[in-house]
Parts: structure tokens; C-alpha cells; sequence
């Protein structure tokens, strides 16, 4: 950029003074014979007889020449045709003389006021063996006509030596501008990509991103600034996410707390369940609450804390290779759910799953149609025709999801409907049924069939990436 | 084994404590119980318990390592109670030595189950024996002898050769496994078969590292491989 800039500015330069010394060289020079050749001739024309004859003109021409600036002269007098009266016969004749100079030359123009003589010196410049300029003009209405030939060869010579040095110095000038252009870039532009790659690194999160400062510039400023900008943004960062795991470790502690105590609970809740029937009728409702929330809030304990381990990322596959439909049957065998449950599976889908997961998955989207939807619950397994995927759907015969609801349901604690405070969920059940699928790599939609009933599908790879799962060390 | 077995709980939590003991002893078991895992292995050596049911969280030495101190001289079944069925607790306590696990809050009957099946695998079942090379298993006298040596087994260690031996040369899944040792009716955790595999091989195999009797099937399980 720098360097086309000063090489067009170093052309033009040398190009202009060029053409500005070329035409004020050649002006002065021929403006200086031209003036010459006009005062030689009128000082010597007086001399001429009054019908002159061949040997009066070459006379004459000799005489203009010889004034002291080197030109030649023809005369030539429309009466003495085929006279050749010149001062170097040999080199000069009429013949050389342009025909559009003789046509301007040997035309009157009308005299008046402003204009007295009809007869005007008119020159040209000419190429013949050399630069020339071709002067000429009528000595008197009827006289001859004389021409004047100037070489200009000298001024030529100058020319091309101005012209050389002109190239020279613009290729001076060039190499000037292109080491200036260097340094430019090394002081100004290159600081500046700099600034711009860390501007981009930081924008992509690399918040570590600093620039060295050197010198005490703008630029140095700017780049101190960038700095400035880059620490309190990376301390911004740090502190929310350090305040977002601080809030994260709490949830989970507390999940954790509470357990102990559930635990205790629970161990006692069979005994107390066990005896309910023996109970005194009034203490009896009593009891089954206290079973039946304890179970209640057991879960919702246990949804939390695997909550937490998503969100703080520390949930893990135990994988192994399982026949899903072995895997939906042990999940509704386990929950007494046979009567309620058309499961359609082939044996031989083989896929590798952490089965505690999925049983949780199942479990949550079975359980849910069940809540919602009402029997017949169908459940439908399939391979894709790739054998890289097994989709699951669980559909229902139920009234379907609201379409506002659709995009909710797997928002934790998101109840559809809003006046029924207390659901049988913990509200968090198809959130951690979703995230279980996504730590497979796979995923759960949500929809409506079109014949009623809503659908939920599942769709997971067979085969997980070798990271997932734990691989034998043997 | 007895009618009412004799278990032995360690857990420091004393409500905890006291809810289980109620509910195991209401399913027909003879609990003992201790706070702390000094007081766990002291108990142990007084009454000899039939199983022990073991927290990992324990204030002074923890689970994993009375665990261990167990495992030096018995082969008695081990269930730990871990907080969590994901983390590094499971694999630790497995490899410590403990037959199975049960995470809390855990319900009685699930626990008792568990309870039961671990020792069903200690019962023996027909009365023949049979050897593969040095090592010699007597069906009928439920004893593993290795080029005559006896070999402390757990009863799930046992339970876990004998299921193998029994189908010689034919690999099993880990799931197939859980549902023949462990008794899992459901798909369980396979992290359960391989640490019990590789105790196992500690104990049967010349060089634990390059087994030639319980071999590794990829992508299947384990098969038992009559020496050639």
C-alpha cells in the first residue's frame, strides 16, 4: 500500500518536471532562432535587387544563416522554379518543408486593425535525420519565401540527460519510500494486526490473551488499554463463574446433607408402612403421609443431586453392552408395570448404554405417559436402517401436550399446569430422562400424534465414542 | 448357613444406624452394630458375623480400609452403603474387596435382597468337582484349591468361578453375570463383574496381569478356559 503510493508519487513527480522542462527548453531554443532568423532576414532582405535572380536568393539564404545561431536557410520565389537556393544545399531543401507550412506561409490573411502585416512566420517541428524545428515566412507580399531549419539535436541530448537523471533519482526515490514504507509497517501497521489478532483471540474466549507494551506512543496507550480491558473482563468471568459453582456446590452439599437424614427415614419407613394397617384408624392416615413423603422427597433428593452432576459436568457412563429390550423390560418388570405397558421390541438391538441411565430414562418417560397419558402406553423399538442408531418412542392415549407447553417439558420444575401446585413428580424427572440421553450422545424429542396422545422418542447411538465408556485396562 | 444370619453393621451415623438395625432385624436378620471402623473391626473379631454391611463415609479409618483390613484374613461377604453410584467410591470400594453395593438412601427391602443373595452364593449346590490344571474346585465341599493349596475365596468370588466353570470354554456377558452371581433382576453395573474378575485372578491365575484361565472376551464378558 505504502509503496504503490510512493512509487505513483515518484513517477508523477519526475514525469511532470520532465514535461515541464522539455517544453520550456525547446520553446527558449526555438523562440531564439526563430526571433534571429526573423531579424536576420529583414536586415538582409533590403539587399536583395528588385526581380533577384537564383544566385541573389542563394546569397541571401547564406547571408540569413550566417547570423551566428546554426541554421540553415532555403529561399524559394514562386518566379524562379527550380531554384535552389539554400544555405546547405545539400542537407536543406524546399522539399523538407512540411506542405501544411507552406500552406500557412504563402496564405495572406486579412490586414486590419490589429493585424497589419498579411504575411506571418509560422513554424513546425519536424523529424528529419534528427529533430528540427521548420520555421518560414513571405519577406515581402511578392517577394520570396524563406525557411529556416533549426536542429534541435543539442536540446535533445540535454533532455535525455535530464530524463536519466530524473529516472534515476525516482528509482532513488522508490527505494527510499519502500525502506520508509518498512518502517512504517514495523512501527505502526504491524502493532496494529497485533492488536487486532488479540482483539479476535479475546472475542473467542481466550481471556489470558495480553499484549506486550513497548515505547510510550498512541499505540503503546492503546495496546495498554487493550490489556486493561482484557484483566477486567477475565476477572468478571472468573468471579461469576466462581459465584455460579459456589451456588452449584451448594445445591449439591445440601442435596448431600439431606440425604443423611433421608436415609435414617427411609430405613424406618417399611416398618411403619408394614404396621399402618394395624394402626388406630385416626394415626394410620398419618403414618401413610409420613411413608409416602418421605418416599417423595427421597427422590426429589435423589433428581437434585443428579442434577448438580450435570450441571457441574461430573455425571459418568458406566457402559456396557446391553439388548434394549432386555433393558425396557427389566424397567417395567421392576415397576410392576406389565399390565399397563405394549412394548414392541425385537431382540438383538445391542447397544452400548450405561443401563442404570437408561432405566432412569425409561422409567421417567414410561412413568410420565402413564401420569399423563393413561394406558395403553405403547412402546416402540427400532433400528435405523444404517444400524448406527435406536430410536424408542413412548406414546400415549392421552389428550396430547398443549403446543405452549411443548417447548417446556423438559424444563426443570416446569409444571403444565400451573393451579395444580403439588405434582406427583419432582418436576425434574423428564429434564434428567433428557440430559441422560444427551450424556449418551443422543437426545429426546417431544410431540404430539396426530391421532392423539403425545409422543416421546428417543433416539441414541449404538455404540458410544471411546471416551465414554470405561475400557478395560486388560 | 443358618436360618437367622448374623450381620454386622458399621455406619457412624447414629440415626441412620438405629433405622437400619430396626428394619434388618424386622426382615429376620441378627444385627450387631458398631459407630466407627476401630469399633467395626473389633466387633468383627468378637462375634464373626456372617456379612457385614459396611458405610464408607466413616469418621477414623474409612470403609475402603476396613474393608481391606477384613479382606487380609476373611473372605466374609462385604455390602457397602456409598453415597453416591457414579464416583470413584463404587470402584475403590470394589476393589477393596466388597462384594456389592447399595447406594443411600437405600430402602430395607432392597438392602435385604441384596443381603440374601449375597449369601445364597455360599451355599453349596451339587456335590461334584472338577480341575483345570493346578486348580481344582470341589462343588460339594465349596472349596478352591490351587496345585493343593486352599484358596480363600468370597462366596461371590466363589459363586463367580463356579458359574464360569460350569459352562467351560462358552463367554458370558457382564449382564448375564450380575443375574447369575449377583442376582440382579435388572440390568445392573457391570463395574461390579469386572472388579470381582480381577480379584479373582489375583487369587487363581500364575500372573494375575496375562491371565490364561479367566479370559477376557471383547466386546462379550468372560469365559473359563480348560488349560490345553
Amino acid at each position: 500500500m505504502f509503496a504503490a503510493v510512493a512509487l505513483v508519487t515518484a513517477v508523477s513527480a519526475s514525469g511532470i518536471a520532465y514535461w515541464l522542462n522539455r517544453d520550456a527548453v525547446l520553446k527558449r531554443a526555438q523562440n531564439a532562432s526563430l526571433n534571429d532568423f526573423r531579424g536576420s532576414l529583414t536586415r538582409n532582405v533590403s539587399e536583395l535587387p528588385l526581380h533577384p535572380g537564383c544566385q541573389d536568393l542563394a546569397a541571401l539564404a547564406v547571408k540569413v544563416a550566417s547570423s551566428g545561431l546554426a541554421y540553415d536557410v532555403v529561399v524559394v520565389d514562386e518566379s524562379l522554379p527550380g531554384c535552389v537556393a539554400s544555405s546547405d544545399p545539400i542537407a536543406f531543401t524546399v522539399k523538407q518543408v512540411p506542405p501544411a507550412l507552406v500552406t500557412a506561409v504563402n496564405k495572406p490573411r486579412e490586414t486590419g486593425p490589429g493585424n497589419p502585416y498579411a504575411y506571418h512566420l509560422y513554424w513546425q517541428r519536424v523529424n528529419l535525420a534528427g529533430p528540427y524545428v521548420v520555421g518560414g515566412t513571405k519577406v515581402v507580399p511578392d517577394g520570396p519565401t524563406a525557411y529556416m531549419f533549426k536542429s534541435l539535436q543539442n536540446e535533445r541530448a540535454d533532455l535525455n540527460t535530464l530524463g536519466w537523471s530524473l529516472a534515476i533519482a525516482t528509482l532513488l526515490a522508490l527505494v527510499g519510500s519502500a525502506l520508509l514504507a518498512q518502517a512504517a509497517s514495523a512501527t505502526v501497521l504491524r502493532p496494529v494486526r497485533r492488536l487486532g489478532d488479540a482483539a479476535r483471540r479475546l472475542g473467542e474466549g481466550k481471556l489470558d490473551t495480553r499484549l506486550d507494551v513497548e515505547g510510550n506512543d498512541e499505540l503503546a496507550d492503546l495496546a495498554r488499554t487493550f490489556n486493561r480491558t482484557a484483566e477486567s473482563l477475565s476477572d468478571q468471568v472468573a468471579e461469576l463463574s466462581a459465584r455460579e459453582a459456589q451456588s452449584r456446590r451448594f445445591v449439591a452439599d445440601m442435596s448431600h446433607e439431606l440425604r443423611t437424614p433421608l436415609t435414617a427415614m427411609t430405613a424406618v419407613t417399611d416398618i411403619l408402612e408394614d404396621e399402618a394397617d394395624s394402626l388406630d384408624p385416626m394415626i394410620e392416615p398419618a403414618v401413610r403421609i409420613v411413608v409416602s413423603e418421605t418416599r417423595r422427597l427421597s427422590d426429589l433428593v435423589e433428581n437434585l443431586m443428579e442434577v448438580t452432576r450435570f450441571d457441574a459436568g461430573t455425571a459418568k457412563l458406566v457402559a456396557d453392552e446391553v439388548d434394549m429390550a432386555d433393558l425396557i423390560m427389566s424397567c417395567i418388570d421392576g415397576r410392576a408395570w406389565y399390565d399397563a405397558v405394549e412394548l414392541d421390541a425385537p431382540r438383538g438391538i445391542l447397544a452400548v448404554v450405561d443401563p442404570r441411565r437408561l432405566d432412569v430414562v425409561f422409567a421417567n418417560l414410561i412413568g410420565n405417559a402413564l401420569k399423563h397419558g393413561g394406558s395403553p402406553v405403547k412402546v416402540k423399538v427400532r433400528q435405523d436402517d444404517d444400524a448406527r442408531t435406536v430410536v424408542v418412542s413412548v406414546s400415549d392415549g392421552g389428550p396430547g401436550i398443549p403446543e405452549d407447553v411443548l417447548p417446556h417439558v423438559f424444563d426443570r420444575f416446569y409444571k403444565a399446569d400451573k393451579g395444580r401446585a403439588r405434582s406427583e413428580g419432582s418436576g425434574l424427572g423428564l429434564s434428567i430422562a433428557e440430559a441422560n440421553a444427551r450424556i449418551h450422545g443422543g437426545a429426546i424429542t417431544a410431540a404430539n400424534h396426530p391421532e392423539g396422545g403425545a409422543v416421546f422418542t428417543l433416539t441414541l447411538p449404538l455404540t458410544q465414542p471411546p471416551a465414554a465408556g470405561p475400557e478395560e485396562a486388560r | 448357613m443358618t436360618s437367622v444370619s448374623f450381620l454386622l453393621l458399621i455406619e457412624d451415623d447414629d440415626a441412620i444406624r438405629t433405622g437400619l438395625e430396626l428394619a434388618l432385624t424386622r426382615q429376620g436378620h441378627r444385627v450387631a452394630s458398631a459407630a466407627s471402623g476401630e469399633d467395626g473391626l473389633r466387633l468383627f473379631k468378637e462375634q464373626r458375623p456372617d456379612l457385614i454391611v459396611l458405610d464408607v463415609m466413616l469418621p477414623g479409618i474409612d470403609g475402603f480400609e476396613v474393608c481391606r483390613r477384613i479382606r487380609r484374613t476373611d473372605q466374609l461377604p462385604i455390602i457397602l452403603l456409598t453415597a453416591r453410584s457414579d464416583d470413584i467410591d463404587v470402584v475403590v470400594g470394589l476393589e477393596s474387596g466388597a462384594d456389592d453395593y447399595v447406594v443411600k438412601p437405600v430402602q430395607p427391602r432392597v438392602l435385604d435382597a441384596r443381603i440374601r443373595a449375597v449369601l445364597r452364593r455360599g451355599e453349596r449346590e451339587s456335590s461334584d468337582s472338577a480341575a483345570y490344571g493346578g486348580l481344582v474346585i470341589d462343588r460339594s465341599a465349596m472349596t478352591v484349591t490351587k496345585d493343593g493349596q486352599d484358596l480363600q475365596l468370597t462366596p461371590t468370588e466363589l459363586r463367580l468361578l463356579l458359574e464360569l466353570s460350569r459352562r467351560p470354554g462358552q463367554a458370558l456377558s457382564r449382564q448375564q453375570l450380575l443375574r447369575l452371581v449377583w442376582e440382579h433382576d435388572y440390568l445392573g453395573d457391570s463395574r461390579l463383574v469386572d472388579a470381582c474378575v480381577q480379584r479373582l485372578r489375583a487369587k487363581v491365575e500364575d500372573v494375575p496381569s496375562a491371565p490364561t484361565l479367566i479370559r477376557t472376551v471383547r466386546g462379550v464378558g468372560y469365559r473359563l478356559d480348560p488349560p490345553a
